[in-house]
């Protein structure tokens, strides 16, 4: 199972390639090696051989074939020639002198050949032989040789030794390939099996780490982090999935059971008329429900930066605070816009009209009848801040996390208008300009500040 | 109610349920209605025929009604559209508006918004006069000096309260929705889900209906207000 994802393995596969360049470029440098010693004795016995060549050619030229004779047989008998063979045959192939009793199969007729022969110094019997052959005056022909059996020996341990090389290279980096593939085939294949046991059972697995803190260790620790957002996310949309369900159901349930009773009742032109009209309001109600939980969910896809423009936020908010000032009046709660005359920022105006709109609207709603609510718009050093603040009984610091989720309502505002979305729509829209929620106590109250990025 | 020979309306529509709600409730309204029920057969109509408004659903079978807009507008058709579309979010209103849509209505609405919006747009392409001063009654709202007034006793208005009494004031007689006014007021193209708008009319017509003989700012339940003159 695992060797045999080993070896379908890309890392092993990579190993392979890596082994066979390493293995070519050895190669390449035995033969280099090899052809440069090669070449360098050749052309060192070359050197001994022309001159010795050179010298026979000499006495035979000035005191005959007889002399040449005599010189040859006293080579033959000199220790320092003996790495030497001689060989002068006369025009029949009969031998005149020298220590070969035989022309050596292999010696060219004329010219150079590598052959072998025996040759007195040699240890072996038939050594590599290099000569030359050259063809005198009368018809005889001359071969003189040189050892260079230790090429032979060269040759024979520079291939012992690339064999040696080649083998050991490919026994280390086979080894380290597959050690190296198996761990990386057995980290991915514990990643693949908590994947696995994910899509079969849930999101509560996670891929055990070695505690090695390399980059299998790091790559396991972000996929961790991920499912820990991925539980997060799923847990607020079956959240948000329930509430909806919660909200929805109340309404379309007061419906029909208007309807219901209408219907086995006896038609009754006003009545019918009055159950119509608060259908059509409680239906309105819904729809506006979805509207929201749609425009919510387009603005937290960030879809609508094309509609950024660089706006004065304190005229926005006065606007805001002109709209909602009717509405302050009913409860008797001042409405007043602070802070420095122009504020301008990069951003999209309807969005941010009803982010506002939504915390003076919840300030006004939740706070003090007869109290006070402040907007606040300021060139902070950051960037624009706004800030909406009342003095009402505020939000208990352990719930200022959980305001901004979609359809969460304070238990005391269950029973007030509203649908739980105004504040996610404000975090919707914050997040979309990169601003900063911040909630605090305005001692008392709630103090809700949004602070946008410079530019 | 759009009068004369401007009475004929295009409602281009692919759904047969839907688009026989329209012809039937627009019929009743007094209106002549054709139907297109994809956008070659808008084309073809819109050739032929010289429209008060057409109504244009965003998604048609054949071609995009946006698509169907423009290609009417570069023939030199001058009507004004109305877009009924699913397609909620802003962006794809304003996009609608910007290929030569004049006004916007999403899915699900109710047909009084729809004919509200409707007499809006066919009052727009007929009317040329350039008043300077609109009367309803005894309500003068005077357009240069920014000023309302009734009888001889001023209205003391803020600069939105005036453009809302505007607002209202040019669509005399004619039912005004929630969202007609956030649009054409405060340049909003959402519907904020509170019931501000309901206050701060409240609120205006506290400033233009309180101790007068007669109320000028009527409440249409369900969809929105009207502004009249008794009789």
């Amino acid at each position: 199972m695992l060797l045999a994802k080993t070896l379908k393995s890309s890392t092993f596969r990579l190993a392979l390639i890596a082994i066979g360049t390493f293995g070519l470029i050895a190669s390449a440098i035995f033969a280099y090696v090899y052809w440069s010693t090669a070449s360098y004795v050749r052309s060192r016995a070359d050197r001994t051989i022309m001159a010795e060549q050179a010298s026979l050619r000499d006495v035979y030229t000035r005191s005959g074939r007889d002399g040449l004779i005599a010189l040859i047989a006293q080579r033959v008998a000199d220790k320092g020639f003996a790495d030497h063979i001689y060989l002068l045959v006369g025009p029949g192939p009969v031998a005149l002198a020298g220590n070969l009793t035989q022309w050596p199969d292999g010696a060219a007729e004329q010219g150079w050949s590598e052959f072998r022969a025996p040759v007195p110094s040699s240890a072996s019997a038939n050594p590599l032989v290099r000569g030359v052959t050259e063809t005198l005056a009368r018809g005889d022909r001359l071969l003189v040789g040189s050892d260079i059996s230790d090429l032979d020996g060269f040759t024979a341990r520079i291939r012992a030794a690339a064999i040696a090389v080649i083998v050991l290279i490919f026994m280390l980096a086979a080894g380290a390939s597959i050690g190296v593939t198996r761990r990386t085939v057995g980290r991915i294949e514990s990643i693949n099996a908590t994947s696995r046991a994910i899509m079969l059972s849930g999101l509560d697995q996670r891929i055990p780490l070695r505690g090695s803190r390399d980059e299998w260790d790091r790559v396991a620790e972000n996929l961790n982090l991920m499912l820990d957002r991925i539980q997060t996310l799923m847990g607020d949309v079956k959240q948000v999935g329930d509430n909806i369900a919660h909200d929805l159901r109340t309404p379309l349930t007061r419906m029909r059971g208007r309807l219901e009773k209408a219907y086995h009742g006896p038609r009754n032109g006003d009545n019918d008329a009055a159950l119509i009209g608060d259908t059509i309001a409680d239906l309105d109600a819904v729809l506006g429900m979805f509207a929201s939980i749609t425009r919510i969910s387009a603005i937290e896809t960030h879809a609508r930066k094309d509609a950024f423009r660089t706006v004065n936020l304190v005229e926005i908010a006065s606007e805001v605070v002109e709209l909602y000032d009717a509405a302050a009046e009913q409860d008797a709660t001042r409405l007043g816009l602070a802070g420095d005359p122009e504020v301008l920022m990069t951003g999209d105006r309807d969005l941010l009209f009803d982010a506002i709109g939504n915390l003076v609207d919840n300030a006004i709603k939740h706070g003090r009848a007869g109290g006070r609510v402040t907007v606040t718009c300021d060139n902070g050093e950051g960037g624009a801040v706004i800030a909406v603040a009342d003095d009402g009984p505020g939000i208990p610091a352990d719930q200022h996390d959980h305001v901004f989720k979609r359809f969460y309502r304070l238990e005391r505002s269950r029973y007030t208008p509203g649908n739980g979305l105004g504040l996610s729509l404000v975090a919707a829209v914050a997040s979309l300009h990169g601003a900063r929620i911040e909630l605090h106590d305005n001692a008392p109250g709630l103090l809700v500040r949004l602070c946008f990025p410079g530019h | 109610m759009i009068t004369g020979a401007h009475r004929r309306i295009l409602v281009v529509e692919d759904d047969p349920e839907t688009a026989g709600q329209l012809v039937e409730q627009l019929t009743s309204s007094g209106y002549d209605v054709d139907l297109a029920a994809n956008g070659r057969e808008a084309l073809s109509h819109g050739a032929a025929r010289d429209y008060a408004v057409i109504t244009i659903d965003r998604m048609l079978p054949d071609i995009d009604g946006i698509a169907v807009m423009r290609q009417m507008r570069d023939d030199g058709i001058a009507v004004p559209f109305l877009i009924i579309s699913a397609l909620g979010e802003v962006d794809d209103r304003v996009r609608g508006l910007r290929a030569g849509g004049d006004d916007y209505l999403v899915k699900p609405f109710s047909f009084v918004e729809l004919l509200a919006r409707l007499e809006a747009l066919g009052r727009r392409s007929e009317t040329v006069a350039k008043e300077t001063i609109l009367r309803v009654g005894d309500l003068a709202v005077d357009l240069i000096a920014r000023t309302a007034s009734r009888g001889s006793r001023r209205i003391p208005l803020l600069p939105k309260e005036f453009q809302l009494l505007e607002y209202l004031a040019r669509n005399e007689g004619r039912v005004v929705s929630r969202a007609m006014l956030l649009q054409h007021v405060w340049d909003l193209h959402f519907d904020p889900s509170t019931n501000i708008i309901d206050v701060y009319v409240g609120r205006v017509r506290r400033k233009v209906d309180d101790q007068q003989a007669y109320p000028l700012i009527h409440t249409i339940r369900g969809i929105g207000y009207c502004l009249r003159a008794p009789g």
